[in-house]
């Protein structure tokens, strides 16, 4: 080949390796700031980021056994029943939605969220612990109707 | 009504820069046969068809585990792999008799990909591998320590940090990076609050407490080994280097960035005066043509990059294979020679944007554990990919270390492609849509007070010393709660032993010190909760 275009060649591969990087950056740019979306979405969102595209079989399952509110069952605030609705924060402070006036929870002391097959309850570093059906919680375990989970002097468990 | 921050999935612009990235790495490929020989070589629709077949099936995993998984991080390793493949092939070109080694690197990318589509599937919820701080810590050490073993490993061009099994021979720092940074994550979610605690204030900073330096000064040791009998600069920086920064992010003090960095000069300026080989690697370093002989390599590295120049020499017509070693550590000064700085500059790019994406999933995720092992791993590899390039480019003593993705090995391949499988999973968790916390309607709290008992009246009758001499395991909040002091670590159920200060605060609160009547419910439920009145 001419000398010429080897030169063309070796030139255009620099410029395309360098559009890449100009696409990539183009990609962060507009990946910067997330898009907005109404909170009321949310939960659906959520449900259909963790049960993946693939297994529909196994999501249906899991929604139809998918437990729907959290009850406290004894301690000060027994009767008390929440909507888990993706995920519930408990604690002592004034931005959980589970609130526990009890001073052995902490300010967040658990957090309940959505898992791939079900809720999910874990400690968020708490000074007193969680106890799941009697073990200390250590790290985020499946919360199931039939479970029951204590924090503080405060026990409750899910439902459908 | 509230909003929350969601990120788009952008899948698509997944697969359009994977498709971007497998022409720029086949246009290598293809340019260094055209420059050559001005033919295409005849397999090369194999050395196509497999590598996309890599780049699709693990796009395809993505799509179908974690959709919401960072959609740049995949084409940008893809490129990489696909420029090394290609410069790795032109080397074996270029050796005398021509070798096969790009076709063993493609089957290891085949291997590593399928290790990582194992992490996308197998492993969700990367917060599972939280677990055994002090195993996988015990493991890393092992590994890191494992060419220290006589028989086992080998020196090798000056450093000892191979290991040689028969005919297979593996690095293992690069399986203990791996290792490592899971355990330091783990390891500093439960310790960081102690670890934070102020001590002396010197010149403005606040110091650790001096009883808290014991880990610091244990990778330290463990550091100064590695630079003393693997005689290896890079790897010792980078072990120790992962675990101030860790240390460095948990607790958001900046007096143990200062004080690690201190502690590595000190070490690394005693090591140089101590041991002849250490003055060696700096004289390579700082004077390479005073021994022309010993430091052949790094002196051919030069000129192969300076001959490239600006734009390079273009694909196939420079002579990368005078450097020796050309395709494992020395393949950056093949790819300066060949195109050219510019060339280089946009490959050192593409690792920094890599490092930046992970480090980007660190500053958003919301558990501290992911924070710190998205922060970990990409730090450990822009540590890495510093130590290398610098070390070829002669702005840091040589070191021994892969340029990740692109240089040959199989060990080094599959360690960092579970790596991205990793920080794959975990920019999946931080970016798809956070769990609800909407505002929900509350039953009122406002009649909720605390109870008040009568303390006096209730006391009963055990003695102080019984109540004080509690079994330190007791897990019963609900019984009687001797008074402790702040630093006790008994009481604890989190088996987290850093929180004294909540604790004391806790125990000063007004609280029944028996069992009242509107606590004794807890213990009679019929879920097996330890009965309230066991210890009074």
């Amino acid at each position: 080949m001419s000398d010429l275009v080897v030169l063309g060649l070796k030139l255009g591969f620099l410029v395309l390796l360098w559009l890449f990087i100009l696409f990539v950056a183009n990609v962060i740019r507009t990946d910067l700031f997330g898009r907005k979306l109404p909170a009321a979405e949310l939960a659906q969102a959520t449900f259909e980021a963790t049960a993946a595209p693939g297994t529909p079989r196994m999501s249906r399952k899991v929604t139809k056994q998918m437990p729907t509110v959290l009850k406290v069952t004894h301690g000060k605030q027994a009767g008390l029943t929440i909507p888990l609705a993706g995920g519930v924060l408990i604690g002592r402070g004034a931005d959980c939605q589970l609130i526990l006036d009890d001073d052995y929870v902490s300010t967040h002391h658990a957090r309940i969220s959505l898992g791939s097959d079900g809720y999910l309850v874990e400690d968020l570093g708490s000074t007193n612990g969680t106890m799941l059906n009697n073990e200390p919680l250590r790290v985020p375990s499946a919360f199931t109707p039939g479970d029951s989970l204590r924090i503080g002097r405060t026990l409750m468990s899910v439902e459908k | 009504m509230d909003s929350v921050v969601s990120y788009r999935k952008r899948r698509g612009v997944e697969a359009f820069m994977l498709g971007f990235a497998i022409a720029l790495a086949m246009a290598g490929y293809l340019l260094t046969h055209l420059d050559q020989s001005a033919t295409l070589p005849p397999q090369w629709p194999w050395a196509f068809g497999i590598f996309s077949a890599v780049a699709l099936g693990l796009h395809v995993v993505i799509r179908w585990r974690i959709p919401y998984a960072d959609p740049l991080i995949l084409p940008l390793v893809m490129l990489l792999n696909g420029l090394g493949l290609a410069m790795i092939h032109r080397l074996d070109l270029g050796s005398n008799p021509v070798m096969h080694s790009a076709e063993l690197q493609l089957t290891w990318l085949v291997v590593a990909a399928a290790a990582c589509a194992g992490v996308i599937i197998g492993l969700r919820d990367y917060r599972l591998l939280q677990r055994y701080p002090y195993l996988l810590f015990l493991l890393g050490m092992i590994l890191l320590m494992l060419p220290l073993v006589p028989g086992l490993g080998k020196e090798s061009h000056g450093a000892r940090i191979w290991i040689h099994l028969g005919s297979y021979s593996f690095q293992p720092a690069e399986l203990a990076k791996l290792v490592l940074s899971i355990a330091f994550a783990s390891y500093l979610v439960e310790k960081r609050e102690v670890l934070a605690l102020a001590g002396a204030r010197f010149l403005g900073v606040e110091l650790p407490r001096p009883r808290d330096l014991g880990p610091i000064l244990l990778m330290w040791l463990a550091s100064l080994a590695v630079l003393v009998f693997q005689k290896d600069l890079g790897t010792s920086l980078l072990f120790f280097g992962l675990f101030v920064v860790m240390l460095y992010v948990a607790t958001e003090k900046p007096a143990w960035a200062l004080l690690g960095t201190g502690l590595f000069l000190a070490g690394a300026v005693g090591a140089y005066f101590a041991f002849d080989h250490v003055q060696a690697r700096v004289s390579a370093w700082l004077n390479p043509f005073a021994d022309p002989v010993n430091n052949y390599q790094i002196i051919q590295a030069q000129y192969g990059i300076a001959w490239g120049g600006l734009f390079g020499t273009g694909w196939g017509l420079g002579r990368p294979n005078m450097t020796p070693l050309p395709k494992s550590d020395f393949i950056a000064a093949a790819l300066g020679e060949e195109i050219g700085i510019t060339g280089l500059m946009a490959v050192m790019l593409i690792y920094g944007i890599i490092v930046a994406r992970g480090l980007r999933a660190g500053l958003a995720a919301k558990d501290p554990f992911g924070k710190l092992l998205a922060t970990g791993l990409s730090f450990v590899f822009a540590i890495q990919v510093f130590a290398i390039i610098g070390g070829v480019t002669r702005l840091l003593p040589l070191t021994g270390l892969t340029s990740p993705f692109m240089s040959q090995g199989g060990s080094s391949l599959v360690a960092n492609w579970v790596m991205i499988g990793l920080l794959l999973v975990i920019t999946h968790q931080v970016r798809r849509p956070a769990a609800a916390v909407a505002a929900m309607p509350m039953a009122s709290l406002e009649a909720d007070t605390t109870e008040l008992i009568d303390v006096s009246s209730l006391q009963t009758p055990a003695p102080v010393s019984g109540v004080m001499a509690t079994p330190a395991g007791a897990d019963d909040v609900t019984g009687p709660i001797p008074v402790v002091e702040p630093t006790l670590t008994g009481n604890d159920l989190a088996g987290n032993d850093l929180a004294g200060n909540d604790l004391a605060e806790d125990d000063t609160a007004e609280v029944p010190r028996t069992p009242g009547p509107g606590t004794t419910s807890t213990g009679t439920t019929g879920t097996g909760t330890t009965s309230t009145g066991e210890e009074s």
